[in-house]
């Protein structure tokens, strides 16, 4: 599908935001929101296609990432910046398909116009059991070179035990097995997981 | 150099500045999945602010005419030729033609004129369009879908100089039913007239 | 080869479907033997004497359920296909649908019924 389309139609979201909202931040919060509800959705047609199998560190998810942008985008951003502890890292484009042909206007230098992207990878992530931050501290509409994205891994989420379905709404009894070396299937993680300091996606298995 | 296409995010004009150089370099493709779903939250946020279904494609409508406007600004400089169109006919074959290939890959199946009003045309899309800007057919996206392109047609028409009324309808697939101004069909009688 | 039921549970393990083809009377699992056989790649089955389970648990927590009969194969294949072309295509991608809220849409449960029945696992039986 032609990219000016895809280019347009969001450009048209966020004038008819800046419409809707009296302030700048509002927008940038609104388009942030918007973009988790993308995320989380678009997290599952990822999973579907490219089948990409489960994360087990935050440079696999890093990958991951970037596989996605080529996928949905079209392009190919790099991955860098590191931080000495593992968990942060850089999102960097060349070309921003978000915002090309775009200028902003001087009323709107508060305006983090691509705020979309960070929700949708924040939705995406929270899908797979990761709590992370991100956001743009780059923009070549503000005049940078590159448009460069931060993501901040916080912390792993807890699957929550699901309650047992009642007997009375289940068919068919279904138990998970109750060998002595399976934890749960639905429980989540791997149990050598719980304490390991290191980021990374809810890795399913039963050791 | 690079040409710069000036969008502004107010309502007003586009600027256009073009060293006649190729708008597409490097033209990305982006996949149909990622419009959708953006397409698909822009729908949930009018859908939110709105009383009536009425209002809901006055506000898709709204985001499309965003579009249209600025189309037809790519598409004219692509064409490399400001010529803008005069005939009535004209601005028709190139929303059929050139628009419609821009928007859905294809030119629209058929350009009908209605047989009692000379204002009004119709443009039928058999193939739903739900096709192209969602994955599979769903209740009353297609509705959506069509009060978008709709507000992108008549924009395309309005920007051009042939100011009309846009609305789409459910006949042989998605009819846009467009209604001229009658300073139109003046102005095209004269011009035919010399 | 026949499938009896489908269970679909979101992350938080609530139901967000359930559909059946055959009614079948399950015996307990304590009378079973149980044997988790497979896990890879979110992919668990057991069989018991009279059934076979199968779980698909997509990397987002959702979780596929499907019990058949013990001789069915090509059931891994078969959740991914429900994964993919009906669940992705028909919730996810309608903006109508909550992700966790149990399924109400018809083309769903339309489009599930003829992913299943087409399957070669499925073969509807006499009673």
């Amino acid at each position: 599908m032609s990219g000016e389309l895809f280019t347009l139609t969001y450009g048209s979201l966020v004038a008819q935001l800046l419409k809707d909202y009296e302030n700048v931040d509002d927008v940038n919060r609104q388009l942030e929101r918007m973009g988790y509800n993308i995320g989380m959705r678009l997290i599952e047609d990822f999973l579907a296609r490219a089948n990409p199998g489960r994360c087990y560190d935050l440079r696999d998810t890093a990958d991951k990432i970037q596989q996605a942008f080529k996928l949905y985008l079209g392009v190919s951003p790099s991955i860098g910046s590191w931080n000495p502890g593992g968990d942060e890292f850089s999102i960097v484009l060349e070309t921003n398909p978000m915002a090309e042909f775009v200028e902003l206007p001087d009323h709107c230098l508060g305006l983090r116009y691509s705020n979309i992207l960070a929700g949708i990878i924040r939705g995406a992530c929270e899908m797979v059991q990761m709590e992370v931050m991100v956001w743009f501290i780059a923009d070549q509409l503000k005049g940078d070179n590159v448009t460069e994205i931060r993501i901040k891994f916080v912390k792993r989420l807890e699957d929550a035990i699901p309650a047992v379905a009642e007997e009375a709404e289940v068919q068919s009894a279904v138990k998970p097995p109750s060998s002595t070396r399976a934890s749960p299937c639905w429980s989540g993680f791997r149990t050598e997981d719980r304490d390991s300091q290191r980021p990374h996606c809810s890795a399913h298995r039963v050791e | 150099m690079r040409t710069a296409l000036r969008n502004f995010l107010s309502p007003t004009k586009l600027v256009l500045r073009c060293g006649g150089i190729s708008l597409s370099r490097g033209k990305s493709e982006v996949s149909g999945t990622a419009f959708a779903l953006l397409f698909a939250e822009m729908v949930q946020y009018s859908h939110n602010r709105v009383q009536s279904v009425a209002d809901l494609h006055q506000k898709l409508s709204e985001l499309g005419q965003h579009v249209g406007v600025r189309m037809v600004e790519l598409l004219f400089v692509r064409e490399r030729n400001y010529k803008r169109e005069t005939k009535l006919l004209s601005i028709l074959l190139f929303v059929k033609g050139t628009l419609w290939k821009s928007l859905f890959g294809k030119e629209a199946d058929k350009l009908d004129r209605a047989t009692d009003d000379e204002r009004t045309y119709y443009l039928i899309e058999k193939e739903p369009l739900v096709n192209r800007f969602v994955s599979v057919p769903r209740d009353k996206s297609s509705i959506n879908c069509a009060a978008f392109v709709a507000g992108i047609i008549e924009a395309t028409l309005n920007s051009t100089g042939f100011p009309a009324k846009v609305t789409a309808l459910w006949h042989m697939g998605t009819a846009f039913m467009i209604k001229f101004d009658d300073t139109v069909l003046v102005r095209d009688r004269q011009l035919e007239g010399r | 080869m026949t499938i009896y039921n489908l269970y679909i549970f979101d992350r938080d393990g609530q139901m967000l479907h359930y559909a059946e083809w055959v009614r079948k009377k399950q015996s307990g699992m304590s009378r079973s033997q149980v044997s988790p056989v497979d896990l890879r790649e979110g992919y668990l089955t057991y069989c018991t004497n009279k059934y076979r389970l199968h779980l698909f648990e997509t990397p987002s927590r959702i979780k596929f359920v499907l019990n058949t009969d013990a001789v069915a194969t090509g059931i891994k294949e078969l959740l991914h296909q429900i994964y993919t072309q009906v669940y992705v295509e028909y919730v996810v991608f309608n903006p109508m649908c909550p992700l966790s809220k149990p399924i109400e849409s018809e083309l769903f449960a339309a489009r599930l019924d003829e992913v299943v029945r087409q399957s070669p696992a499925y073969a509807s039986r006499p009673a």
